[in-house]
């Protein structure tokens, strides 16, 4: 009897927590959807701010410039990421204790310290040779160097969960290290590469803190927009774009989970 | 002379191998040491520095950065900095608190449940996080506003002046820490739960041990090491969090990221921000180095796997 009052309660809290979780995300997205010009109350349904969006120069190009440098800079951190991380495996009984500290640190510094450390030493940079001025460039620089340490330890477990007789079954066949390469490594790796660029994907799209401090004056992503449009005032717009965002970073994250997944079942 | 061809084969496979190594690890480990370390080291060697025109560093060095982060300033001491300094110490240890109380019956809740259930339960506490920090803090932004349901409850309460919102504030900061970190309290812990060993629990209640003193002496040592690292992942960031305390938190709800983060635009302040960026790694490493040294002695030498 007790025990069931207990398991009740348990229930209680879990759904009052799953509440907390999603109150905020609901109400951006039915205020999404509200007639009418203020965020206080709703007055019926409507998608005046998405079309709205579509007419907004500013956000078309921060959409787009969010776009561009989630693709870079997944690409770039994919190559990198992946060679690091088969290098980790082949080498794995070295001692390779600093390695895996460089690898973790862009994950353990606090973002704002990782942010602010690229701006200065960006600016320091561009003053004394005229390179990386803010911009594009400087992003994808900091975009990169995040997803690193997330591509590596991805094709790291890949490689860990194999049977090391496949690579000598490779070698044994005579294989050259680019036939290896084509026939053996990257089909292996595919699911993780897939997952990888997916999660760096994420990881890019989402970022705002170390995105707004290497940024420049015309390369502001849809967080920084977003981040502008809040300070200066709320606008409504901001529910819809927000709501936009967030499908597709759910998206993003479901497909690079279900990929990974079904790889991992069969 | 079989032996010295031996020999010269093993140490050509090993300059072999060492190319490897270099070949593939060159480039990422690079990439991080020119982007990452050396700029890091480079904010560093700012905060001794002295603050020139515009905020930007100049030679000499000095420690004033330093002494303006204790509070010393051009009209003596004031305690604006500190007090700073200590909100964000509070907002961590409170917030972290109350994501451990909400985190561990969670936890709990979702170890119990259904084998094929587990993996979709911790995927509903998890996808919130997914959206992007300043979206979310904007959803808690409409919910706190002047005129929506929670104001006016804390209103006919008393707890708040008519026609307010309840941000900013300090206890929206909270809520908003709370919010933000819940997740990354749940993995851990539910991955200690996941493990528990209930012999241990049925043996101390075959031993007549109150529910309470079973769960004190049964099962919290043994989710200890998730404890742990949950604390680490919510207190390291929230003590230097920048998005929350700003939208949240108002002039009066700053936190250290915000200090920091406003040397670098407004009142310009380069040397003094790098000294808060110096605090801020002290006590990155501090936790770290705490949750490695704990993690040994608890006898458990594994690693959360985010």
């Amino acid at each position: 009897m007790k025990h069931s009052a207990f398991k009740k309660g348990l229930r209680g809290f879990w759904w009052l927590t799953v509440g907390f979780l999603y109150l905020p995300l609901i109400v951006v997205m039915v205020f999404s959807f509200n007639a009418s010009n203020s965020a206080a109350s709703f007055t019926g349904i409507s998608l005046r701010w998405y079309r709205r969006l579509l007419g907004n120069d500013a956000i078309l190009s921060a959409l787009g410039n969010s776009m561009l440098l989630a693709v870079i800079s997944s690409l770039v951190a994919l190559a990198i990421g992946c060679l690091i991380g088969y290098g980790m495996y082949r080498h794995r009984h070295r001692k390779l204790g600093w390695l895996i500290v460089l690898i973790y640190l862009p994950i353990v510094l606090p973002d704002i310290v990782f942010g602010i450390s690229e701006m200065t030493f960006f600016m320091k940079i561009n003053e004394l040779t005229g390179l990386l001025s803010p911009g594009l460039g400087t992003m994808i620089i900091a975009h990169v160097t995040f997803q690193i340490p997330f591509v590596a330890l991805i094709v790291y477990s890949r490689f860990v969960g194999l049977d090391p007789s496949l690579f000598e079954a490779a070698k044994d066949l005579y294989a050259t290290p680019l036939q290896r390469v084509r026939f053996f490594m990257l089909p292996t790796l595919k699911p993780a590469l897939i997952s990888a660029f997916f999660l760096s994907f994420t990881l890019s799209l989402d970022d705002f803190v170390i995105s707004f401090f290497t940024s420049g004056p015309e390369s502001a992503t849809l967080p920084i927009y977003i981040w502008s449009a809040i300070r200066k005032g709320v606008t409504p717009e901001i529910n819809a774009i927000a709501t936009l965002m967030m499908m597709a970073v759910a998206l993003a994250a479901i497909a690079s989970l279900w990929l990974s997944r079904r790889r991992t079942v069969s | 002379m079989p032996k010295t061809t031996a020999v010269i084969g093993r140490s050509q496979a090993i300059v072999r191998e060492t190319r490897h190594l270099l070949f593939t690890v060159t480039p990422g480990a690079a990439w991080i040491f020119f982007f990452l370390v050396l700029p890091s080291a480079y904010l560093m060697s700012v905060a001794f520095m002295s603050n020139g025109p515009y905020g930007l560093p100049e030679m000499p060095l000095s420690l004033t950065s330093f002494h303006q982060l204790a509070g010393q300033g051009f009209l003596g001491w004031s305690p604006g900095n500190l007090l700073t300094l200590m909100r964000s110490l509070w907002q961590t240890v409170i917030s972290t608190v109350l994501v451990v109380l909400v985190a561990y019956p969670v936890a709990y809740y979702i170890s119990q449940a259904d084998v094929r259930w587990r993996p979709i339960l911790l995927l509903v506490v998890v996808v919130p996080s997914w959206t992007n920090q300043v979206i979310r803090t904007f959803g808690w932004m409409n919910l706190l506003a002047p005129g929506t349901p929670l104001a006016e409850l804390a209103e006919a309460m008393g707890m708040i002046a008519p026609h307010m919102g309840l941000y900013p504030s300090n206890f929206a900061v909270t809520l908003g820490l709370i919010y933000n970190f819940l997740p990354f309290m749940v993995l851990p812990l539910y991955a200690a739960f996941e493990k528990l060993n209930f012999s241990l629990v049925e043996a101390a209640r075959d031993l007549y041990a109150s529910p309470i003193k079973a769960f004190w002496y049964a099962v919290f040592p043994q989710t200890l090491p998730g404890l742990l690292a949950g604390v680490v992942l919510v207190a390291i960031p929230a003590f230097g969090m920048y998005v929350i305390p700003e939208l949240l938190g108002g002039g009066k709800g700053m936190m250290l990221g915000n200090l920091v983060a406003n040397q670098f635009s407004g009142s310009a302040n380069w040397p003094l921000g790098a000294a808060g960026a110096i605090l801020m790694l002290i006590a990155t490493f501090i936790g770290l180095y705490a949750m490695r040294r704990i993690g040994k002695r608890l006898g458990g030498g594994e690693e959360v796997v985010i």
